[in-house]
């Protein structure tokens, strides 16, 4: 079976859809290993935050972390579709403009846990962007930034990189973001707090509407200057006492 | 140290990557233990625990002192051990490759699943091989019973066969009958406390990385779960389901699949 070393590069003559791209994202399935990860649930859970007010973190989350990490992806993606689309930048160049916007994201996230875990998952995003968009200019200059054991980009800058590569553009973006956090704490629950199933999609839709407000400025970004700098002090701190746990189920 | 090991310069050296799997309580991490003390000396060695729920497996592995810590490391696994050995083993990848880039070169690097139950085997894109472990306290039929570990996996090793008197186990018999249910294929009684059954091991390491290295070694997998509970894993009484592309349960985790 040589099929691990065939990889199919997705026709660059037939473009996607968003719609399938952020399907394919969205989805738990992608094996970039999100199944580890809880979007700060079960560290709020072990902090003592009462399982009935899941549906609020969740909230909090939309008008707090998720707005930096949802800016932070639609810079990323403006960069990458900048330094790409016009061919001006090499891909050193490239990687010099990527980590800037990391360094924004960084700026907004004070947690080293944090930022250790979504540089950690970045990792993941990386491995799928460097099998299935081998050659694009962002995924290239991506990998540049981001070689082990130096500082890795982030989270949100790869699902940017992803983005300017596969074609999804950026109010797509935002909404990936805003419900991936809050579908990781809805699976999160399931395992952490078992309840009837069918609830904690409501919440994730209540999420998803919260968040609709801010789509169109989030999504018209450009600089790193401008990326949102809400933070979740208190989430912040319980992301940073279950980095010291030995007792976790979920990285984080 | 084994010939042929020379460091390269820039990329870290691929190492023969061995994948533990087997039921909770049968020994992996003792067995992991043991290869570690037998090879430490002759081979640079690395190791990964999947734990479910803690990173003791690792911790009990650096205090065997059997091995420099910071060889040692552990990732989670969000619960769903199986998913992190076959369906998407993302995380154990970057795990392997960090070891090797950071002790380059390693000659093996050991992968111990989180057990779960008698199903869970490991994905060729992961481990190069692996071995599975049952034990004699988990009785004499169960080598019988089969499964696709028991069945497939490079190594089937009965461990503890120092308890088989205690347990009123025949071991002759036990590996008798897993022979038969493997075609053939090795089983290997081992014992901690049993000199010779741990040089049997020590030895087949030894002769797979030969293998590895001469790319004569090709990774074969074993095939996926069959149905099972997850009495362990969850709490509570499992809900029987399958590990297969069709859609399954676990105790409170809506209907998913696996890929
Ligand atoms: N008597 C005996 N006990 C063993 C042997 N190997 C492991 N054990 C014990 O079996 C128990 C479970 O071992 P462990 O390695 O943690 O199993 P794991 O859950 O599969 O990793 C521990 O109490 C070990 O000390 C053996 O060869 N003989
Ligand atoms: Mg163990
Ligand atoms: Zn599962
Ligand atoms: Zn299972
Ligand atoms: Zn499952």
């Amino acid at each position: 079976m040589n099929l691990s070393t065939t990889p199919l590069s997705p026709p660059l003559s037939a473009p996607l859809s968003s719609a399938t791209i952020s399907m394919m994202l969205a989805d738990a399935r992608l094996p970039v290993g999100g199944h580890v990860h809880s979007a700060g649930l079960e560290p709020a859970l072990s902090g003592g935050m009462p399982a009935a007010q899941v549906p609020g973190y969740m909230l909090g989350r939309v008008r707090t972390v998720t707005l930096v990490e949802a800016g932070t992806a639609v810079v990323a993606r403006h960069v990458a579709v900048q330094g790409t689309g016009q061919g001006v930048f090499g891909a050193a160049q490239l990687a010099v403009a990527l980590a800037t916007v990391d360094r924004a994201w960084a700026a907004r996230t004070p947690s080293r846990a944090v930022r250790d875990v979504s540089r950690s998952l970045a990792r993941g995003y990386q491995r799928l962007a460097g099998t299935l968009w081998a050659e694009h200019p962002a995924v290239v200059a991506s990998a540049l930034g981001s070689t082990p054991p130096g500082p890795t980009l982030s989270r949100p800058v790869l699902l940017g990189v992803i983005a300017a590569a596969a074609g999804l553009d950026a109010e797509s973006l935002v909404r990936l973001v805003v419900y991936d956090d809050a579908q990781t704490i809805a699976a999160a629950m399931l395992k952490l707090e078992p309840l009837d199933p069918a609830i904690p999609p409501g919440w994730v839709l209540a999420a998803c509407a919260a968040a609709e407000e801010f789509v169109t400025d989030l999504a018209a970004l450009t600089s790193a200057d401008a990326i949102p700098a809400w933070g979740a002090p208190e989430s912040e701190g319980w992301a940073e006492a279950h980095s010291r746990t030995t007792q976790r189920l979920f990285r984080a | 140290m084994l010939e042929n090991s020379t460091p390269s310069s820039s990329a870290p050296a691929r190492s023969l990557r061995i994948g533990v799997a087997g039921p909770v309580g049968t020994g992996k991490s003792s067995l992991i233990a043991t290869v570690c003390r037998a090879l430490a000396a002759e081979l640079r060695l690395g190791v990964i625990t999947n734990d479910i729920y803690t990173d003791e497996d690792a911790r009990f592995l650096r205090s065997a002192g059997v091995l420099e810590p910071e060889r040692i490391r552990a990732v989670e696994t969000g619960a769903c051990p199986h998913t992190a050995i076959r369906d998407d083993i993302t995380v154990n990848l970057l795990a392997v490759e960090d070891l090797e880039r950071d002790f380059n070169p390693l000659d093996v690097v050991l992968i111990e699943s989180g057990g779960d139950n008698l199903t869970a085997t490991f994905s060729p894109a992961l481990v190069d091989a692996q071995i599975f472990v049952l034990d004699v306290a988990g009785g004499g039929d169960v080598a019988r019973k089969g499964g696709p570990g028991i069945a497939r996996a490079d190594l089937l090793v009965v461990n503890k066969t120092d308890l088989a008197p205690y347990v009123g186990v025949d071991v002759p018999a036990m590996v008798a009958d897993a022979e038969t249910a493997r075609e053939g294929r090795q089983v290997l009684a081992l014992s901690r406390s049993d000199a010779a059954s741990v040089e049997t091991l020590a030895a087949w390491v030894r002769g797979l990385l030969v293998e590895h290295r001469a790319g004569t070694h090709t990774p074969q997998d074993p095939g996926p779960m069959a149905p099972h509970f997850h009495a362990d894993e969850e709490g509570g009484p499992g809900l029987l389901h399958s590990h297969d592309e069709t859609e399954h349960v676990h105790d409170g985790e809506p209907a998913h699949t696996h890929h």
